[in-house]
């Protein structure tokens, strides 16, 4: 792909992006969004395999049915009360929206095409579908916050919570464990639009570093599967230690910073009363921890029996991308400063 | 307070800067000298209120002894790897022994803190070093498995602890264990599963007979180092924990103690039954280790100043003995290569001074007088005589047991005949050591039990 139309559709990804956020007209959101969807296809369709056309098929289709679902309840709405505007939207147009964007955003049950397109797109790739790509609709879902679908949205989160972990058990490649991990922490992340939108924008914010720091930790070690992971180790032994410490903070262990925003929430909702709720997302951290443990068992703690082409591959200067020390390291130790955080 | 935290904190990066040439030396001895500094904090009369304290840490009668012998074990657990790592490259040294220090550094912050969220999470940090230990540094491949059955019934033990908590924060606007053991405010219909929900967690820690399934296999997959922390420091955690956490709710205790007293009291015939028909040597002193730990939940449940004060002589009396046991399984085993009872009889020909140590650590195991072991023993004893007389039945028939398999131990490993075609090296001085610096405190405390509750 020549560099003008590549800078021209990161620039477009960006942009629309942007859109999404600062428009308060349901229009110009569709726009930004539609806009958004169709600057991303040509980044996941680049590789030319087979699976990436898939991948970016099911992608369009999910996200053009969903932006439609969306262009359909806000005409509604406009038809209802005669505005565009999205803070005043009615209660039905709010559902339907918010359902809308849950598609989007890949929460279970509605969350059957995002390990696909996972799969089928490069890491990088992967990881732009899996933190960038979830600003634009969560922002409508802050927007529309003034009479959200309380029920809908505690019942999908726990569910989403409890799938991503759930199933995500059964993964052998990395990516598709990442997504389901995504699932499983977009589950988290839906049910704090009901408690309070700064602890939104934390836990929003902690899992992008804690994604991103993996994403590139799996690429710069070229992690496909499980397998690959276990000779991670002839790359960069320092790599591993930290790959397996972020694995352990995305999974939610103390003092690591995955634990901020499962403390935070279970926090809140305890302040609502909502026992039942809490206990279950307690335990639901359980499954997904379970296979991030089993992912941090191939980085540092076992050295699998293979054997390696060349075992002094460290001896050569690895290729480190430049924010993936700042990256790790911020998914490591973030947990002391979560008061100037949440603030 | 701080000058001890940090001192331990520093030796993280010790260990991963030092010339590898005083690697161990230093670490060790750097780990000892903190030891000492922190036996100041016993020169305020432990029955006295909280001393030291500050706005996140105090210490007082439960803290100090318990942190102390954590401190102890640090620089033992360094002496006792020094075999196991002797092959390992430099790198690998550092990171091992950077591991431990961290371990540390949590135990002491897990212990001195007053704040219960500020424990829960120093809890948990404590599993991440330990999980390290055990499944990078274990030997086998079943390592991986007692890790993650070590990781989550301890996780799932404490999730409810941490909504308890969380709980508490709301209800009170603060979880500052001083505070709350003074108000009290657990609404009555909630009282019940707050309690459970505290309670678990420790439970599972200690561990109670039913829950303590991990136990036996972390023991039996770790390294030295980590069965040595394992036995000594992470099961009185649970101790603690439970002492801890009876004054939120005093009357629920009452009502809710009878199922896990009589479990801890029957688990402890169980496991020492369990202890007598084990083929491998750090099967049985784990095993061992939740039948001593079954006494300690029944006294620290029944909450009489003679059960609290026994229970804590015994943890500090279990958690050395059952380090120095371990110890010499690990001499044993980095001799012979096998725990397997069978193949690792008659010692007694081949390593005669260790025999000397065997024969100490059983009858240490067994309580025989003047040990702080039979005094913990007696004083728990006693008081749970006080409170139901049958139990004596309960406790009695396990002193009896434990003495057997003690016995069992010395007898099987020390006598009969060697297996031929072994070439056994002689012990080392680092070895006899080791055994002594367990045995001094072990011994000496009896002039002096109050140090210890």
């Amino acid at each position: 792909m020549s560099p003008l139309i590549w800078s021209l559709l990161i620039t477009s990804l960006a942009t629309s992006t942007i859109i999404t956020m600062s428009s308060h007209h349901w229009l110009l959101a569709w726009v930004g969004l539609e806009l958004n969807t169709l600057s991303i296809l040509p980044v996941i369709i680049k590789s030319h395999h087979p699976r990436a056309t898939e991948a970016a098929t099911k992608y369009f289709l999910i996200q053009a049915a969903a932006a439609a679902l969306i262009l359909l309840a806000s005409t509604l709405n406009a038809w209802q009360t005669g505005h565009w505007s999205i803070m005043h939207t009615s209660a039905h147009t709010t559902t339907i929206i918010t359902l809308a964007i849950l598609l989007k955003l890949g929460i279970a049950p509605m969350h059957g095409w995002y390990p696909e397109v996972l799969q089928g797109s490069t890491m990088n790739t992967a990881l732009i579908i899996s933190t960038w790509q979830k600003l634009a609709p969560l922002t409508l879902l802050y927007l529309i916050n003034n009479n959200p679908p309380t029920n809908i949205l505690l019942l999908m989160g726990v569910i989403s919570a409890l799938a991503g972990g759930w199933i995500g058990l059964n993964q052998t490649q990395t990516r598709k464990i990442m997504a389901f991990s995504s699932i499983a922490h977009m589950g988290w992340l839906i049910i704090t639009l009901n408690l309070s939108l700064h602890l939104t924008t934390t836990t929003m914010m902690i899992y992008m570093i804690t994604t991103t720091a993996m994403f590139m930790s799996l690429n710069t070690t070229t992690t496909k599967t499980m397998t690959d992971m276990g000779m991670a180790w002839t790359q960069s032994p320092p790599l591993t230690t930290m790959m397996m410490i972020t694995l352990m903070s995305l999974g939610g262990l103390p003092p690591l910073t995955g634990f901020t925003p499962k403390w935070l929430i279970l926090n809140n909702l305890c302040h609502m009363n909502l026992l039942f709720p809490t206990i279950i997302l307690a335990m639901a951290s359980l499954p997904s921890l379970f296979f991030y443990i089993r992912l941090a068992y191939f980085t540092t703690l076992t050295t699998p029996p293979n054997t390696t082409n060349t075992h002094h591959k460290w001896r050569f200067k690895p290729p480190l991308i430049a924010g993936l020390t700042p990256a790790t390291s911020l998914a490591a130790l973030l947990l002391p400063l979560m008061p100037m955080m949440i603030s | 307070m701080l000058k001890i935290l940090l001192a331990t904190a520093m030796l993280i990066p010790t260990a991963l800067l030092i010339k590898p040439k005083h690697l161990f030396t230093t670490t060790s001895a750097y780990a000892m000298l903190i030891t000492f500094l922190m036996l100041k904090w016993f020169e305020q009369p432990l029955n006295h209120k909280p001393h030291s304290t500050n706005t996140l840490m105090m210490l007082d009668n439960i803290t100090t002894p318990l942190t102390t012998m954590s401190a102890w074990i640090l620089p033992l657990m360094i002496i006792a790897s020094q075999h196991h790592l002797v092959t390992e490259p430099v790198n690998r040294k550092r990171m091992f022994l950077a591991t431990c220090a961290t371990l540390q550094t949590t135990l002491i912050m897990t212990f001195t803190t007053t704040d219960l969220t500020m424990f829960y999470i120093m809890f948990e940090m404590t599993l991440v070093p330990t999980l390290i230990l055990i499944t990078r540094w274990g030997s086998q491949a079943e390592r991986l498995n007692a890790g993650m059955y070590f990781l989550f019934y301890t996780l799932t033990g404490s999730l409810p602890l941490l909504i308890a908590i969380l709980h508490l924060y709301v209800s009170n606007g603060h979880t500052t264990m001083l505070l709350l053991a003074m108000q009290n405010t657990l609404t009555p219909n909630m009282t019940m599963i707050m309690w459970l929900a505290c309670m678990m967690a420790f439970m599972v820690k200690m561990p109670l007979y039913g829950l303590h399934l991990w136990l036996p296999k972390a023991h039996v997959e770790a390294p030295i180092a980590g069965s040595m922390i394992l036995a000594a420091v992470l099961l009185k955690l649970g101790g603690y924990g439970i002492i801890r956490m009876i004054p939120l709710a005093p009357q629920m205790t009452q009502t809710m103690y009878f199922p896990f007293i009589v479990l801890s009291l029957w688990g402890m015939i169980m496991t020492s039954l369990i202890c007598l028909r084990q083929t491998d040597l750090k099967s049985i002193i784990a095993y061992s280790s939740v039948s001593h730990m079954g006494l300690v939940i029944a006294a620290t449940l029944i909450n009489t100043p003679w059960s609290t004060a026994g229970a804590m002589i015994l943890m500090i009396a279990h958690g050395l003995t059952s380090s120095l046991l371990f110890c010499l399984a690990n001499t044993n085993y980095e001799r012979t290569h096998t725990r397997t009872l069978l193949l690792t009889q008659g010692l007694l020909f081949i390593l005669p001074l260790m025999t000397m140590w065997w024969l100490v650590a059983s009858l240490m195991n067994m309580a025989l007088p003047p040990t702080i072991n039979l005094l913990g023993e007696l004083m728990i004893l006693s008081s749970l005589f006080n409170w139901n007389t049958t139990t004596i039945i309960l406790t009695a028939t396990t002193t009896l047991i434990t003495a057997t398999y003690s016995l069992y131990i010395f007898i099987t490993t020390q006598r009969g005949t060697p297996l031929p075609n072994k070439v056994l090296t002689p012990t080392h001085t680092r070895e006899h050591l080791l055994m002594t610096l367990h045995l001094v405190p072990l011994t000496l405390l009896i002039t002096n039990p109050a140090l210890m509750f």
